[in-house]
């Protein structure tokens, strides 16, 4: 066994799983607060890269200045999707509003490239692409601060989750209509979930577009992020982090190990297989809550 | 009064198998279907090989048709699946193509038995089967431009070349792993052992936007020439991944599909350097994309934005739509009168001799054997501002080429695989 091949396919795996956390996030941050999975959360980054391309490549705005105000555009886009789209079907099926995230994501998917143009475009971040050596081990350059940057956001997540407005997240979360009987706006909190969940989706889009040009397969990160949030627990911003370095190192281990000896094609195996394994195993994932119905 | 109706029944009853004719002679229209991916896998060529296709069309068409016919491109989206692309095709022969370019290896692999069955030309330019070369085993299905094993054959000549021997040398492949990507395998091993070189081959997941692991691997191979086979995102991630891992630029080659927008995402100035396989002259300053601009564009009729025009995949779309023109006017000039159906198009375009389209083509000459075309084609590099010629029209390795073709033909004409 060569180990710097297998360091520096942990560390840029590493690296990767954080930066796919980020997209999932948006799916935690949903769950926590309504108990629904979001399935649009891959659409609502590749729209964020495609945002940020327009306020960083397009308008010319230094890149964390566009990816700002990108954000905050998608904040708006956030709470707007909430209003008009899923507010209208409290009381129904989940399964309904599930489809719903799901229409969602295929019509973004086909539309957002339709309109802005369905080519590989450059957003430059300025980050540079020449070597950064650790011994042996290449560490890619954009993966290690884009992963630096997601990491940030989980935690400053999980410090606002901690305040005022993330207790009142909570508690929203745990009993819709007890924290309406003590006068907290459920539907707000929702909202601004939903808002929070488009603002770290648009993160990671702007990231995984620097990286790899923004195009519709941004919206492919909802696969990873699925298997993360699943993974690390639909409710659990921690379990998210851990997950997503899991589900990282996992896919480059396959990659880089396993795929020479059967012939490529292990690693969209392994975002496949966490999912089941975790759903057949442990459902509630490593850090999410087990809910106990009483009968 | 019954009798009259009954009568007028019949008459329209016996008339309607002459209305399902393709196309009659007094129609003065000939009807080409491009049944494309414009929103799910291909999109990064499908916007600007379709607008050249249509802006030569209308080129064509301007300038009074074929021999006064005009012809119209039927323009629809399949989304790179196989049951929509079907449904193309028959919406499309329905409403009377006679010539379908679906630009899809999976489509139009799916599509081979109904258009050999249908007698309806299936144009697969720079995509679909590599043996469809063979027009004795496929008559119907037509390429009509260098197939992958056809650019791979003549990249690897190059660096041969510039090798002098390439004895000893390491080449690494590193392919998108699809159908697509795979498609080429057989002959890189060919290849490495006919000129001695060490082959390693790097398969990435679809669509490539995450390949480090896959570089890491390359890196320890420390190859001489890196050759990338994949398309879109895939692309301009792969020579990132090759520039950080400390790959001389101008040791990274590939074929048709890299384009002026993959060099905007690498960083027009970090990718110089970088060889791709050129099936057409690059840019605009063409006879006949100058004469696109003047007579099309800048009148107001062009088919999408006017920086698109002379791009990489626009010229290529020129390149298709030319050779299905060609082959129409060769069709009326054998058979002036029609019916203008598959059979007689097929005809025409199994009878274009040398077309280069004024040099910004090789010479292309389709024969009812050979649908490929000659395979020749052009080793371009990137300035840091455009592609650049550095050799001449060519083809290569084409003794091999054609030894594949009709083997896996006469496996497919076998088992209809």
């Amino acid at each position: 066994m060569d180990l710097a091949l297998f360091g520096e396919l942990i560390i840029n795996g590493a690296l990767v799983g954080l930066m796919y956390a980020l997209a999932a996030l948006g799916i935690v941050l949903v769950y926590r607060t309504s108990g629904l999975a979001n399935l649009a959360q891959g659409a609502i980054a590749m729209l964020g890269g495609y945002l940020g391309w327009i306020t960083i490549a397009w308008l010319g705005l230094h890149p964390i200045l566009g990816a700002l105000v990108a954000m905050v555009v998608m904040f708006a886009i956030g709470l707007g999707i909430e209003r008009t789209t899923l507010r209208p079907l409290i009381g129904q099926p989940v399964i309904m509003i599930i489809m719903v995230t799901i229409g969602l994501e295929i019509l973004m998917r086909g539309l957002v490239p339709g309109l802005l143009g369905s080519g590989v475009k450059r957003l430059d971040l300025g980050i540079s692409d020449a070597p950064l050596f650790l011994g042996d081990m290449l560490i890619n350059r954009t993966y290690l601060v884009s992963a630096g940057i997601a990491l940030i956001i989980i935690l400053a997540t999980l410090a606002l989750f901690n305040s005022r407005i993330g207790i009142m997240l909570r508690a929203v979360s745990d009993d819709q209509t007890a924290s309406w009987s003590v006068g907290i706006r459920v539907e707000w909190a929702i909202a601004f979930a939903w808002g929070l969940a488009a603002v770290t989706g648009t993160a990671a889009g702007i990231l995984w577009g620097g990286s790899q040009g923004v195009d519709w397969t941004l919206s492919l990160l909802l696969i990873k992020a699925l298997a993360i949030a699943i993974l690390g627990g639909l409710d659990s911003i921690v379990g998210v982090v851990v997950a997503g370095l899991i589900v990282g190192v996992a896919e480059a281990i396959a990659s880089g190990l396993f795929d020479p000896l059967v012939g490529g094609g292990t690693r969209d195996i392994v975002a496949c297989v966490i999912i089941l394994a975790t759903l057949l195993v442990k459902p509630e994932g490593l850090f999410g809550r087990e809910h106990i119905e009483r009968v | 009064m019954l009798t009259t109706i009954r009568a007028a029944a019949c008459a329209a009853l016996a008339a309607l198998p002459l209305l399902a004719q393709p196309v009659m002679a007094q129609d003065k229209v000939l009807k080409f279907a491009t049944p494309q991916d414009f929103t799910v896998v291909y999109t990064f060529v499908t916007a600007e090989y379709n607008q050249g296709y249509r802006d030569y069309i209308t080129l064509i068409n301007e300038r009074g048709g074929l021999g006064g016919i005009k012809i119209d491109v039927l323009v629809s989206d399949h989304g790179n699946a196989i049951q929509r692309g079907m449904e193309a095709f028959e919406r499309s022969t329905r409403d009377g193509a006679i010539l379908v370019d679906p630009l899809s290896t999976p489509v139009s692999r799916a599509l081979v038995t109904r258009a050999l069955q249908d007698k309806v030309n299936l144009i697969t330019t720079m995509s679909g089967r590599s043996d469809a070369a063979d027009g004795t085993v496929f008559p119907y299905v037509l390429p009509m431009s260098p197939s992958y094993w056809s650019q791979v054959a003549r990249m690897v000549d190059y660096i041969r070349q510039e090798e002098k021997d390439l004895k000893g040398k390491k080449l690494a492949y590193v392919y998108i792993d699809t159908p697509f990507g795979r498609e080429s395998l057989p002959l890189w091993e060919a290849l490495a052992k006919k000129d001695g070189f060490e082959l390693q081959t790097y398969p990435y997941a679809p669509p490539g936007n995450e390949q480090s692991a896959v570089w890491t691997q390359v890196r320890r191979f420390r190859p001489d020439w890196v050759f990338i086979g994949g398309g879109g995102v895939g692309q301009p991630v792969s020579i990132k991944e090759a520039i950080r891992n400390g790959i001389r630029v101008d040791r990274i080659a590939s074929w048709v599909w890299l384009s002026e927008s993959d060099m905007d995402v690498v960083g027009r100035a970090e990718a110089k350097g970088v060889l791709k396989f050129a099936v057409t002259e690059q840019g605009a300053d063409s006879k006949v994309i100058k004469d696109i601009i003047a007579e099309v564009v800048d009148k107001g009729k062009g088919a999408g934005p006017k920086d698109k025009v002379g791009t990489s995949y626009y010229n290529v779309g020129v390149m298709a739509a030319a050779l299905a023109a060609e082959g129409a006017r060769k069709a009326l000039e054998k058979n002036p009168t029609g019916p203008f159906t598959g059979e007689w198009l097929n005809a025409g375009l199994t009878s274009i001799s040398k077309f280069d389209l004024g040099g910004f083509l090789p010479p292309i000459t389709i024969t009812p054997e050979d649908h490929q075309g000659g395979g020749q084609g052009k080793v371009a590099r990137w300035d840091g501002v455009k592609w650049v010629a550095v050799t001449g029209w060519g083809a290569a390795n084409q003794d091999i080429i054609w030894e594949m073709i009709r083997k896996q033909a006469a496996e497919f004409k076998a088992t209809g695989k």
